[in-house]
């Protein structure tokens, strides 16, 4: 269990990084349509949560989520996401390596709680419609696309819906991970790949 | 037509450096994204527009130019002359689209010319140079490396299904996306395999400093795009 962290581990990461990304680019495409941005945070993870749970069974060194999340907090900002999300990335990264940690890299359980946690990262994306970036958000978005589909996410987005959504990152990452677990036991403890 | 990190030897016009490409591509997803279309940023957002497009044009990937031009076009037009006409759902609905097309094609075709434009190696090269960590370095390339892989084992899965006449015929889309997803996943686990067996024989982890076979050297018009680009960065949070 103690190895050295290896040149294997980062490769791992490097090929699961780009597989989750994948997925939750595709997932996120549904999120243009206005009231589907709102529920990103919920339907992302259930649907990352199944390589994401495949991804942390491969898992065995400390630092491995963290190098994940500081990738993908990279790919965002350069597509044009504001900096906060490295804040929210990496420190969702570090927290689920802790979950992950006190389960020893072994357990189903805090592999399912990691899931939640990691998930937590989404918020980074959405951060833009509240606090203090909501109203220079808004104010950018006015002409690109319109008063009308401002108006409408304005209507969606109260200050509230900020801690309703870090629920909906939570829950919408277990749902995941149990999701995940369920496959990994479906179709890959059968084939000894886990 | 080749995907990914492309081969060292790819015949280009303008031989950019990974930094200047890092850089422009910074410049013209903050812009593209987040600009206003009125006053300074209006040059600067047709000025990033077009940049891709003679990028992409130097590399000769004219199918990917003219699909950006396209597909640019038909939202500004839309932008232009439709919207103003319409009123009610059509309008929100084509206002949407467009607003997404016109902000982020030009930073994704930033982004494919970067891919395309960059061998894995200069790529090392380059983040070496810059000082980023390998454990940065390394999980970065696997990954530009792993996206058209990724691509093709979705198009390979698709059409085993449609030879065994599934696909259509599933109609939850949970059960076609544990379809999709299990093979494709399969296929990950074994690809990092493979690729940890590749680059055990490429003495990836032996330690000690690299040394690089290609050189990557800051010209003088990647002074000036680097400049450019910081110029309109810098104009941007300005205005």
């Amino acid at each position: 269990m103690e190895k050295k962290f290896e040149v294997k581990d980062l490769i791992t990461a490097g090929v699961f990084t780009a597989l989750y990304f994948a997925v939750t680019f595709v997932v996120a495409c549904i999120g243009f349509i206005p009231i589907f941005m709102v529920f990103l945070p919920l339907i992302g993870p259930i649907f990352t949560g199944i390589p994401l749970m495949l991804y942390f069974s491969k898992i065995k060194h400390f630092g491995m989520i963290t190098i994940s999340s500081v990738i993908i907090a990279i790919l965002f900002f350069v597509t044009g996401h504001p900096y906060p999300i490295f804040i929210f990335c990496i420190s969702a990264g570090l927290l689920t390596e802790f979950v992950l940690k006190a389960g020893n890299y072994q357990s189903i359980k805090s592999c399912v709680i990691g899931s939640s946690t990691f998930s937590l990262w989404l918020l980074g994306m959405v951060i833009a419609f509240f606090f203090g970036f909501r109203e220079s958000y808004f104010a950018s978005l006015i002409d690109g696309y319109g008063q009308e589909y401002v108006d409408k996410m304005m209507g969606y987005t109260p200050t509230w819906m900020f801690f309703a959504m870090i629920a909906m990152c939570l829950i919408g990452g277990l749902i995941g991970g149990l999701l995940g677990a369920k496959v990994l036991k479906k179709h890959f403890r059968k084939a000894g790949m886990v | 037509m080749k995907f990914g990190l492309a081969a060292a030897s790819q015949k280009s016009i303008l031989q950019l450096d990974p930094r200047t490409k890092l850089c422009l591509l910074i410049a013209v997803s903050l812009i593209m994204v987040g600009g206003k279309t009125v006053g300074v940023e209006f040059i600067l957002r047709i000025l990033c527009a077009a940049l891709p497009f003679v990028l992409l044009l130097t590399v000769r990937a004219f199918k990917s130019a003219l699909i950006y031009v396209i597909l640019l076009g038909i939202s500004v037009f839309c932008e232009g002359c439709v919207i103003p006409n319409l009123s009610g759902t059509p309008n929100l609905v084509l206002m949407i689209l467009c607003g997404i097309l016109s902000r982020f094609v030009p930073g994704y075709m930033m982004g494919w010319y970067t891919v395309r434009s960059t061998s894995v190696s200069e790529f090392i090269t380059a983040m070496d140079k810059m000082h980023v960590p390998y454990f940065i370095t390394i999980p970065f390339s696997v990954m530009f490396r792993y996206f058209p892989t990724l691509g093709e084992e979705y198009r390979s899965i698709h059409d085993a299904m449609k030879m065994r006449e599934i696909g259509q015929s599933v109609k939850n889309p949970f059960t076609y996306i544990e379809y999709v997803l299990v093979p494709i996943m399969m296929s990950t686990v074994r690809i990092a395999d493979e690729l940890s067996a590749a680059s055990l024989t490429k003495g990836l982890c032996a330690g000690g400093r690299r040394t690089h076979i290609c050189e990557i050297k800051i010209k003088l018009y990647d002074w000036l795009l680097m400049f450019g680009s910081m110029a309109m960065i810098a104009l941007f949070f300005v205005f």
